[in-house]
């Protein structure tokens, strides 16, 4: 499983963690199969909460762009298909915003004034 | 005395301080995790840069004022944060949520700077904060902004038993019980630091100091497109924030025991009101 952060494969100590980028911290956790490095277990769970949502359970890749306060735009790939969408976690890792898009979604959806 | 940014332990010097952090950051604990990656890197460093960094971050150079006004910029509006550029074209929604969650800021701001009344003897501080908590919640000469921010969400089709209804979202909660930690944790003096440095992110002058833009787009005012309950909301802020903010930072500086603490609690601050943010936009999101 290939993971990317913001544009850089993550997961292991030397490349950071796997959901934020960072390299401070020591947790690992395994995921699909696969031993993958994190910065804190809030992060393990967020990651967690994202291929939960991605409803495929044999992952190829996952792109993840964005961080805490933006929100995270994610593409998950795997048994032939996509899932893309975005979430954004509260400061315990649930998952606050949830919602399938398109990648990547334009800015300002709503109704104008 | 020097403060861990993170937990508020104390020690004596930034070398210790970035041991412990250094630490337990090594440990993967959470909460030293968070507030590092957060607010100095997320690279990891050695314990020699880490306090190097502290010391350089918690800088008693120029005043507080001009030190908030960088945290303020450098969390913020160096992103910006998503809330920001929402607000530069703000949709219906966009607004209501705004009215929903801001609704219980509001509440929590009164509470909290009550809690400065509470515990200070100073009459300059009572009196200033006496007035703040008037115009937030009771209004002077006209409509208090609390008031404002009811009659806007009316102007957007809303009534204000059923915006009053609505409980805040857990990210506003979150935000909240921050700033109600710092009231129970610490000093007047660093709640009042952590609760009016807030008031520098709406500053109409913050643009001029580096930021990208203004925390709303300032044509909304003059702008045929919104309801003049909008324009009026929106507008008040947009006028006190600068002499709210600077008058009570010069208040602090007068009376803070440790410049450090009160630095330490408007970082505390700032990370809260980027949960409070989420919440607003989340909110939105819920609203479409």
């Amino acid at each position: 499983m290939k993971v990317t952060v913001n544009g850089k494969v993550a997961g292991s100590k030397e490349s950071g963690c796997a959901l934020c980028g960072a390299t401070w911290g020591n947790y690992y956790d395994v995921i699909c199969g696969e031993r993958l490095f994190f910065c804190c277990d809030l992060c393990a769970k967020g990651f967690k909460n994202i291929v939960d949502r991605s409803g495929i359970e044999n992952i190829n890749s996952i792109e993840i762009k964005g961080n805490y306060y933006s929100g995270r735009r994610c593409v998950v790939s795997g048994e032939g298909r996509a899932s893309s969408f975005f979430i954004r976690f509260s400061d315990d890792a649930e998952v606050s915003e949830f919602r399938e898009e398109q990648f990547p979604r334009k800015q300002g959806h709503g109704q104008s004034l | 005395m020097l403060l861990c940014p993170a937990c508020y332990s104390e020690y004596r010097t930034w070398d210790q301080v970035a041991d412990h952090m250094s630490g337990l950051a090594t440990m993967s604990e959470s909460a030293h995790v968070m507030w590092l990656n957060r607010n100095l890197s997320k690279e990891e460093l050695s314990k020699n840069e880490l306090g190097q960094r502290l010391s350089e971050m918690f800088s008693n150079e120029g005043s507080l004022l001009e030190w908030a006004r960088n945290a303020v910029i450098r969390k913020i509006y160096s992103g910006p944060h998503p809330l920001i550029l929402a607000m530069q074209k703000p949709t219906r929604e966009d607004l209501l949520g705004y009215v929903i969650e801001h609704q219980h800021f509001l509440k929590n701001w009164v509470r909290v700077l009550s809690s400065v009344i509470e515990r200070t003897d100073r009459n300059d501080v009572i009196k200033y904060e006496l007035e703040n908590i008037t115009t937030e919640f009771l209004g002077c000469s006209g409509p208090s902004h609390f008031e404002l921010l009811m009659r806007m969400g009316e102007s957007l089709g809303m009534r204000k038993e059923e915006i009053q209804s609505i409980g805040p979202l857990p990210s506003t909660t979150k935000a909240i019980g921050e700033w109600r930690e710092i009231s129970f944790k610490m000093g007047w003096q660093e709640t009042m630091g952590a609760m009016h440095s807030l008031e520098l992110i709406a500053d109409r002058g913050i643009s001029s100091y580096g930021a990208k833009m203004h925390y709303f787009n300032v044509k909304i005012l003059s702008s045929n497109d919104y309801p003049k309950e909008v324009k009026r909301f929106l507008g008040e802020g947009y006028s006190a924030d600068t002499y709210h903010s600077s008058e009570a930072l010069s208040l602090v500086e007068k009376y803070a025991g440790s410049r450090q603490s009160v630095q330490v609690a408007i970082i505390k601050s700032l990370d809260a009101v980027s949960s409070y943010f989420n919440a607003r936009l989340e909110r939105a999101a819920m609203l479409r």
